[in-house]
């Protein structure tokens, strides 16, 4: 249960798109095809690898309907990635992506990286969002980009471990306050404070540091 | 200020002008004034009189004051008061500063009221989450406090309006960081009062970290040492993960189980000194083992509850909380709430408990027979028992084994002697739960039902021991009050249950039956008798219904007729209908813990209505098969003529069973003998027809080699003596030739001799080849002599080889003649005349058997002198060609002879030109044509 770090991630993006399904598929290596509404957030986690470090990643997975929107904005907070998701064969929930980025940018702290995910490749006749526009959209708001399919897991794990390297690879180039737990990044328990970007009084010992 | 002052002073001075006047200027004045210093003062006067004109200053001045709120933000001693008013208006509970006479004609709900009005205007909540950024403390700490109030008030309310607004929860969140405590700790309160019946609150205020947080609170605390900050944190954990599975998971998945254990580290020595705990021990306690139990409990999805299970038993805290049970000190009610907690976790891995738990039991059940001990403690141990024993054959027949005569050790305490003791006690409550937890042990276990018979109990000095069984029987003839007969009565219904050996043992006294009938015939009508005559009923019908019949005067039959007789069997099924209906037993079978509140709720046992639920139609089946009493004896008295008849034809089948089964053994055995014999017969079948295959092979060999020894070696031979009268003739020509040559040579020798004396090396040459050649000739003709005379000696051997072969030949036709006749006495097989057979078939085989490995020694050796015989072949045929080889040597000597005797011609033509060159006259006889060769040899010479 040891890790070296915690990242906290949120899954964001419409309705219907297959964000449960994607945790699903990423935690319990399944898929269900029926699934029912999630209600406010669900909560799920695995621990991945990553340059040979053990992170465990915590991923609240939000409800898409609109009327959960203003309970789903606490989580953007404490939270060190996103994966925006929208659906590729629904060009409307293509479309409502500036409105989620706009949400997110404004209630996250500026470093959270955000992936953005196109879902369902596997229904290829049915696409209705060409793989170049998400690349596009991508581009230009400065997000990483992906197509995945949470039926096929296509994709699915490169998705939440490219988001954590990419954290990985800002904790290292020193963005990230790792002493402030509101960035939803915690040191693990017995990580000793070798890394070169983390203040040597900040020892992350046992009690957790509640630093604030 | 002086007008001010006037207004202050008014109603204390003389009483003309009323609160409510001046709450109106105060609010007036708060309203108008420019000055700050003004506005600060009416707040402060409105606050000095929320108290005491509650209703004036809030009809009035609430609005005002939340105004003021915002615009005086910048002013923190006016915010504050006007904080403080708006706590004193909204709250609902008297506070406690000081007592002046609280206004009698507010209606209780004032508060409710306010704050309804107050969360109307949408700014004003939000407005309060955004004061919570002042650090000021006089500003920070009222708006938790008011906040609180507003949440004990309009819980629901307040909580979607703290969803909606961005950042809510973490503002109240990051209270929990305050430096000062009085903050830290009412912020706990509120974010108890804010996650109540909240899931989605609950979850944002976990994500945010809560259960760190609350951690460290603890561990700061003190853990179970600390004081009611702890229990509030407790509270609060508590808010957070009952019922939540998703903040359940997140709690186990970032390993907070583990960081539960610290809390139930109790120092021994600090025991030592103070045996009690305090009463705030004993509370966080309480609430820490509730939080426990809210992991563990039921109502969770299984897949979580059992991950829960197996990380807290991996992090040694089931260890712990047994620990805790066998500390001596530890409060009752802890005890009873370490049980309920203890039973959900045993629940689902008693398996691994077991090691940890026999010791445990022991002292559980010390204190579930002592009737000192707490009502409650003592079911929660039964609960815990029963838990512990459920679907657990290992800890079931565990536990009757300590009741075994054998396993009985006089030094310590065993589970069994609690519960014998308990059983028998005369406290009627030790009685019912010693029944109860031991009908458990022996639940859907048939195998712990039986060994439970061999229990013998020593009532009294000198008097023989009496079985369990039977001593239940007689405490229960001898009354006592409801409990005890109840507990006694459900423990043999269990026990007799679907068990015939037990209701056998049971009707061996036949004081038991009698009993039960006077019991269920009884009349009496006092609810608990009923109850009583209900189950003695329901014995009696288990009796008849797990009855095997052999017992003669209590079989179905009889005791069918005696119910009928006696008892009646309207009146039978009326008793037992009876229980069902009793509100104790509906009671009972809803859940399968105990909610009882008072001793003598005690009556029915959750797993007995089951076991009562399932016998209760067929015994009423079994007890009334048929309405028409007289066909039914009838029927039962054609039954038995049947049966007697029918156990008369069984007793024939079982012996013609008998005998046929001996008869089929024994063509068994003779079958199998006969299938040994033929199988012999077969093997011998086979091995004769492998000598006669041999035999063929040889013969075939024989023959080939007979005929084909003799053909070939005739062949060989006269190959051989045509190649050797060849050779012969080759020779001899050779020889002629030689001979030629040589009196060639002797007559060029003579001339070079003659002429010349050079050439005598060559010379000396050719007839020492020659003479080795004759001698290489010779040699060969020496071989071929010896060949000769060796195909000879073969030949004698091929003649007594076909004399032996003759042989084999004349044995094997017996053999088969032998075998001929063991098949033929085979074929005609009679099972009688089998085994003799058999025996001399086996004596033949014997003899047979010997012949054989005879004539395959002779095969072997015949095969042996055969190879041998091919071998001296091959060895001549070899021979052959080393003297073809030598022939050929021989042959090409001559050549180089011949090539030499050229040279020595050319020599000599050369040697005789030069003679004649010299002038000398030579004899030509020989050809001219070598003339042309004098140049070159000329030059040789020179």
């Amino acid at each position: 249960m040891s890790y070296a770090y915690l990242f906290k991630y949120i899954i964001i993006g419409d309705t219907g798109v297959g964000k449960s399904c994607l945790l699903l598929q990423f935690t319990d290596k399944r898929f269900q095809p029926v699934h029912d509404l999630t209600i406010g957030v669900e909560f799920g986690a695995r621990m991945i690898t990553i340059d040979g470090k053990q992170i465990k990643l915590q991923i609240w997975d939000t409800a898409g309907q609109e009327s959960f929107r203003s309970i789903t904005r606490s989580y953007y907070r404490g939270a060190a990635g996103a994966l925006l998701v929208y659906d590729i064969t629904r060009r409307d929930t293509f479309n409502h992506l500036t409105t989620w980025l706009e949400d997110a940018r404004q209630h996250s702290n500026s470093n959270m990286v955000i992936m953005l995910i196109g879902n369902k490749s596997d229904l290829e006749a049915r696409r209705d969002v060409k793989k170049e526009e998400g690349e596009a959209f991508a581009r230009e708001h400065g997000l990483i980009f992906m197509e995945t399919s949470a039926k096929t897991a296509a994709n699915v794990e490169e998705a939440f471990i490219n988001t954590a390297k990419e954290i990985y690879q800002k904790i290292q180039d020193g963005v990230f306050d790792i002493n402030n737990e509101a960035n939803g990044i915690k040191i693990g328990p017995q990580h000793s404070p070798s890394n070169p970007s983390m203040p040597s009084s900040g020892g992350g010992g046992s009690q957790g540091g509640g630093c604030c | 200020m002086e007008y001010f002052r006037k207004y202050l002073g008014g109603p204390q001075e003389g009483g003309q002008p009323t609160g409510a006047e001046t709450v109106e200027r105060l609010v007036d004045r708060v309203q108008s004034s420019t000055l700050l210093d003004d506005r600060r003062d009416a707040v402060r006067a409105l606050k000095a009189m929320s108290k005491k004109f509650r209703l004036e200053v809030g009809t009035q001045g609430m609005d005002i004051l939340a105004k003021t709120l915002e615009a005086d933000r910048g002013d923190a001693e006016i915010t504050g008061y006007a904080l403080d008013a708006l706590c004193n208006i909204l709250s609902n509970e008297p506070l406690d500063d000081d007592d002046e006479e609280i206004q009698e004609n507010v209606p209780d709900d004032l508060g409710n009221q306010f704050t309804e009005i107050f969360i109307k205007k949408t700014d004003n909540v939000p407005a309060l989450l955004s004061l919570l950024e002042e650090y000021d403390f006089h500003i920070r700490w009222p708006t938790v406090r008011l906040l609180t109030i507003l949440l004990t008030n309009k819980g629901k309310d307040l909580q979607d309006i703290i969803l909606v607004s961005p950042m809510g929860v973490s503002k109240l969140m990051d209270l929990l960081s305050d430096s000062r405590e009085i903050i830290r700790n009412d912020a706990l309160l509120l974010l108890i009062q804010l996650t109540k019946n909240n899931a989605n609150l609950q979850k944002i205020v976990a994500f945010e970290n809560a259960f760190e947080r609350l951690f460290d609170v603890i561990t700061e605390e003190g853990d179970s040492d600390g004081g009611i900050v702890v229990e509030d944190c407790l509270l609060l954990l508590l808010n957070l993960l009952k019922n939540n599975a998703s903040n359940q998971n997140f709690f186990r998945e970032s390993s907070f189980i583990q960081r539960l254990s610290p809390f139930f580290n109790l120092k021994s020595d600090q025991q030592a000194s103070q045996p009690g705990w305090s009463a705030q021990k004993v509370t966080n306690i309480h609430k820490m083992l509730q939080l426990v139990r809210t992991l563990v409990s039921p109502n969770s999805p299984q897949q979580q509850m059992s991950a829960c299970q197996r990380s807290m038993f991996q992090c040694g805290l089931v260890q712990q909380l047994c620990t805790i049970l066998m500390a001596s000190g530890v409060p009752a009610d802890v005890l009873t709430e370490v049980n309920t907690g203890h039973s959900h976790v045993v629940l689902d891995i008693n398996g691994l408990l077991l090691v940890i738990i026999i010791p445990a039991i022991v002292v559980l059940l010390m204190s579930m027979v002592n009737e000192k001990q707490p009502f409650t403690l003592r079911c929660a141990v039964l609960y815990c028992f029963q838990s512990f024993l459920y679907r657990n054959e290992i800890g079931q027949s565990q536990i009757v084994q300590t009741l075994l005569p054998t396993s009985s050790d006089a030094n310590t305490i065993s589970a069994g002697q609690l519960l014998c003791g308990g059983l028998f006690s005369a406290d009627c409550l030790s009685n019912w739960f010693a029944a109860v937890a031991l009908l458990h042990a022996i639940m859907e276990n048939s195998t712990q039902k039986e060994q439970l018979l061999r229990v013998q109990l020593a009532t009294s000095l000198g008097s023989p021991p009496v079985s369990l069984l039977q001593q239940c029987c007689n405490i229960l003839s001898q009354g006592g009050k409801i409990q005890t007969r109840v507990g006694l009565l459900m423990l043999m219904c269990g026990w007799m249950s679907s068990c015939p050996i037990v209701v056998a043992h049971f009707l061996t006294n036949t004081a038991n039956i009698p009993f039960l009938i006077t019991q269920v015939s009884a009349s009496e009508s006092d609810e608990n008798e009923t109850l009583v005559q209900g189950l003695c009923s329901f014995l009696l019908g288990i009796c008849v219904l797990d009855n095997d019949d052999q017992n003669e005067t209590f079989n179905r039959a009889s005791l069918r007729q005696i119910i009928e007789k006696r008892i009646g069997l309207e009146s039978f099924s009326d008793k037992l209908t009876q229980i069902p209906k009793n509100e104790s037993y509906t009671k009972a079978a809803k859940k399968p813990n105990f909610t009882y509140k008072h001793p003598s709720e005690v009556v029915f046992d959750f797993e007995f209505t089951r076991i009562f639920k399932s016998l209760e139609v067929d015994i009423l089946n079994t007890v009334s098969p048929n309405a028409n009493a007289a066909e039914h004896k009838q029927k039962i008295a054609n039954l038995q003529e049947h049966e007697k008849v029918v156990n008369q034809y069984k007793e024939l089948i079982q012996e013609q069973d008998t005998q046929l089964k001996s008869v089929s053994q024994e063509l068994e055995l003779l079958r199998s003998q006969n299938g040994v014999s033929t199988g012999q017969l077969s093997d011998l079948r086979e091995q004769v027809q492998q000598l006669k295959d041999q035999n063929a092979l040889l013969k075939a060999q024989k023959g080939s080699q007979g005929a084909f020894l003799d053909t070939k070696k005739e062949d060989d031979l006269r190959n051989i003596q045509e190649e050797l009268e060849r050779l012969k003739l080759y020779v001899s020509e050779k020889e002629t030739a030689i001979e030629k040559l040589k009196g060639d040579l002797t007559v060029s020798e003579a001339k070079v001799l003659a002429y010349q004396t050079d050439g005598e090396e060559d010379k000396e040459n050719n007839p020492s080849e020659v003479a080795v050649l004759q001698a290489t000739v010779n040699r060969i003709k020496c071989d071929l002599q010896e060949a000769q005379h060796m195909l000879k000696e073969r030949d004698a051997e091929v003649s007594r080889l076909t004399t032996k072969h003759n042989e084999a030949q004349r044995q094997i036709d017996n053999l088969n003649n032998i075998k001929n006749e063991n098949s033929s006495q085979a074929g005609g097989g009679d099972t009688v005349l089998l085994q003799e057979e058999i025996q001399k078939i086996s004596s033949e085989k014997l003899a047979l058997q010997e012949r054989l490995t005879k004539a395959n020694e002779e095969n072997l050796n015949l095969i042996d002198k055969v190879n041998k015989a091919q071998e001296e072949t091959k060895h001549v045929a070899k021979d052959k060609s080393e003297v073809e080889e030598e022939l050929d040597n021989l042959k090409k000597e001559q050549e180089d002879l011949l090539v030499l005797l050229a040279d020595q011609d050319t020599k000599i033509d050369t040697y005789r030109t030069r003679l004649k060159d010299l002038g000398e006259q030579v004899e030509e006889d020989d050809d001219d044509d070598d003339l042309g060769d004098d140049d070159t040899d000329d030059e040789d010479d020179n």
